[in-house]
């Protein structure tokens, strides 16, 4: 759960990172986990960090029963906020939702209704894809939540690698029974997270790939959430995306949430 | 035998009737009470058996119901009848409406969603039907208190849920839905008028709108529909209705499955059939508790009589006479109860038909396995149960008689009249 909801705060890329970075915010949490790993995160906390963006992205939901693509533009600012619109199909243009902290408020435009996600709600799926309103704001918690260590380093396919284990600490309220995720260390690109169950199962990966650069960084601007179980898919291309685009957190209220632009 | 004694056993034995006269209308009583309370029961638990079906499947299910294979129990927004292709629905319909015995035919769409106003937010199944043909189906198109049927872009409600949200008939209610494409329908609809069923549920939880209308609001296609009941003529057709319309609605898509009320009904069709059995074990203990209490009393009469008896059996009548005469007696004593109960329960019947008992004062409306039930007592009879019943209590006669008869016959006039 905890990493789907990277994709609409900061670059999609930064992913685990971005998530992870918040580690450095969080001294007491980031204790246990090993110095070294800090380091890369930190270093890659302090290529995102503070970044407002702004981008435009498509998301295509291939389900068992429906098909259906979107496309939304996206707003965030750190990892607390985000503001996402969606543009098209007509049908659900203006549909909107706002993620501040770990409250997600949607905005239904036809019927003029903004409805806070209630806890019970929160595992439910955003917006019919395979994210779910816990992935939105969870993502800002993985580092207060999760132990991490390295688990392998070194060639995959050619391609120098670390991979991270994370696994949950004792209180931590969480789903996940282990969380794995690969990155590549020539320019700290996420590769894929594997997130599994409490028994161990292989539950949902997400992969990331089309490593561009935009906005003048680079980022993986297509990702891929597949639940283990079906042969569903969320897959989230980012078509333009801008950093440092000076939003405030007022730009992230319930009024603009309504807003249409 | 000759005629005439065979007269005279029966004269004889209803004059031994008579001889002590109170104990034999207490007896009598008795028995008379047996019958009416039988009769009386079973007519009312008919009753409310009638009641429970005609609720169950009258109100909204409808006797037959055409569904896609699959779509019972879970009731999946996706199982619509074609698949994501659907179905040529008029074709469909008028397939249905053809068949002997079919009184109408509604095709439907549901949803789930939620129903509010201001700050008030109500969960609701949500009915797309079409508001003309409804009316042959269910009740609702006859129960509303306010407003009417909803047309499109409309939207009706029951009075408890209409009282929950707060709007009433002319308001906007938001209404929103996860539709069959994954987005969240969601929009606002006039309230076009507010029913009352008073029948579980549907007064407080069911939202209904113009099909083509909650078709757009899930993001369906017009010929993607869930369910199409049907009403029948007589309700004891039904099984015989539903496989022919099964015959004629299957070349219109291979994977429609049509159903009797006893199986989309099956819980309240088990129960119904309980409950007609149940009567039959209770009229069992009636006549059965009957026969032990008559027994007692004639084994007491015949007792008394035992001098008597030794002195007709010393004159030369047989054992197997007298055994005869007191059966004779007790089958006589079960057509004096049985005339008796019938004078008496016949026009209770009558009247309770005719003036159901309203216990709503006492007890409310509860829904039950998909029924309905208003505590209405009312009556329903045909005329096996007063025949079963009045064959039981001559039959109770006879064999309360039947232990006293053969002591009778067994009697030693040597012994009796030497009082030994």
């Amino acid at each position: 759960m905890k990493k789907a909801a990277i994709p609409f705060i900061l670059a999609a890329a930064a992913v685990v990172v971005a998530a992870t970075a918040a580690a450095v915010a969080a001294p007491p949490a980031a204790a246990q986990t090993d110095p070294e790993v800090l380091e890369i995160i930190d270093e890659v906390d302090r290529l995102w960090r503070g970044a407002s963006s702004a981008g435009t992205m498509r998301m295509e939901i291939d389900t068992e029963h429906w098909s259906r693509s979107l496309e939304m533009e996206v707003w965030s600012l750190g990892t607390d906020y985000s503001l996402i619109r969606v543009e098209s199909p007509a049908r659900e243009a203006g549909t909107a939702t706002l993620k501040v902290d770990n409250e997600v408020w949607n905005y239904l435009p036809r019927a003029d209704r903004t409805i806070k996600i209630p806890p019970s709600m929160m595992l439910g799926s955003w917006m019919g894809s395979h994210v779910t309103n816990d992935d939105l704001v969870k993502e800002s918690r993985l580092i207060d939540d999760y132990d991490i260590v390295i688990s392998y380093e070194g060639d995959r396919d050619g391609e120098a690698v670390w991979e991270f284990t994370m696994t949950p600490r004792p209180e931590a309220p969480v789903i996940w029974g282990r969380i794995e995720q690969r990155i590549r260390k020539r320019d700290r690109m996420p590769l894929w997270t594997h997130y599994y169950d409490e028994d161990g199962t292989l539950a949902r990966t997400m992969s990331f790939g089309e490593f561009r650069t935009m906005g003048g960084r680079m980022v993986p601007s297509r990702m891929v959430i597949e639940p283990a179980d079906d042969e569903e898919r969320t897959v989230i291309t980012y078509l333009d995306l801008a950093f440092d685009v000076g939003l405030d957190e007022e730009f992230f209220s319930l009024r603009n949430l309504r807003a249409r632009q | 035998m000759t005629r005439g004694a065979r007269d005279m056993w029966w004269r004889m034995a209803w004059r031994n009737l008579w001889r002590n006269r109170r104990r034999t209308l207490l007896t009598a009583s008795a028995l008379s009470f047996g019958f009416v309370a039988a009769v009386l029961m079973m007519g009312l638990m008919n009753g409310m058996l009638e009641e429970m079906v005609s609720n169950g499947t009258e109100v909204v299910s409808g006797q037959v119901q055409i569904h896609a294979e699959g779509y019972r129990p879970e009731r999946s927004i996706h199982d619509t009848m074609g698949g994501r292709e659907g179905v040529d629905v008029g074709a469909l319909v008028a397939a249905a409406e053809g068949q002997e015995g079919v009184a109408g035919v509604a095709p439907r769409v549901y949803g789930g969603g939620l129903v509010s106003s201001g700050d008030e937010t109500v969960g609701a199944v949500l009915m797309g039907v079409d508001p003309v043909r409804e009316a042959s189906v269910s009740r609702f198109a006859s129960v509303f208190v306010e407003g009417g049927m909803p047309g499109p872009g409309e939207v009706a409600v029951g009075v408890d849920l209409a009282g929950r949200v707060g709007i009433g008939v002319g308001d906007e209610a938001v209404l929103v839905a996860p539709a069959a494409d994954g987005s969240t329908g969601n929009g606002l609809f006039a309230v076009s008028g507010i029913y009352r069923m008073d029948l579980g549920g549907f007064d407080d939880s069911y939202a209904l709108l113009e099909m083509g209308t909650l078709q757009d609001f899930l993001a369906m296609d017009r010929g993607r529909i869930h369910e199409v009941a049907i009403s029948v003529d007589r309700v004891r057709d039904a099984d015989a209705v539903a496989d022919a319309v099964a015959a004629a609605v299957t070349d219109h898509s291979p994977d429609l499955v049509t159903e009797p009320w006893s199986v989309f009904l099956g819980q309240l069709y088990f129960v119904v059939n309980m409950a007609g059995a149940m009567n039959w074990i209770v009229a069992v203990m009636i006549f059965g508790m009957a026969i032990f209490g008559v027994a007692n009393t004639m084994l007491l009469a015949t007792f008394e009589r035992r001098r008597e008896f030794a002195v007709a059996r010393a004159l030369g009548t047989s054992g197997g006479a007298l055994g005869r005469i007191v059966v004779y007696e007790g089958l006589l004593l079960g057509v004096v109860a049985l005339s008796a109960g019938a004078a008496l329960a016949l026009p209770i019947l009558a009247w309770v038909r005719a003036n159901p008992i309203d216990l709503g004062s006492f007890v409310g409306t509860y829904s039950f396995m998909g029924s309905a039930i208003r505590p209405l007592l009312t009556v329903e009879y045909s005329l096996l149960e007063p025949v079963v019943s009045a064959v039981a209590l001559l039959g109770t006669g006879i064999v309360s008689a039947l232990l006293p008869a053969w002591r009778a016959a067994r009697l030693l006039p040597a012994d009796v009249l030497a009082d030994r």
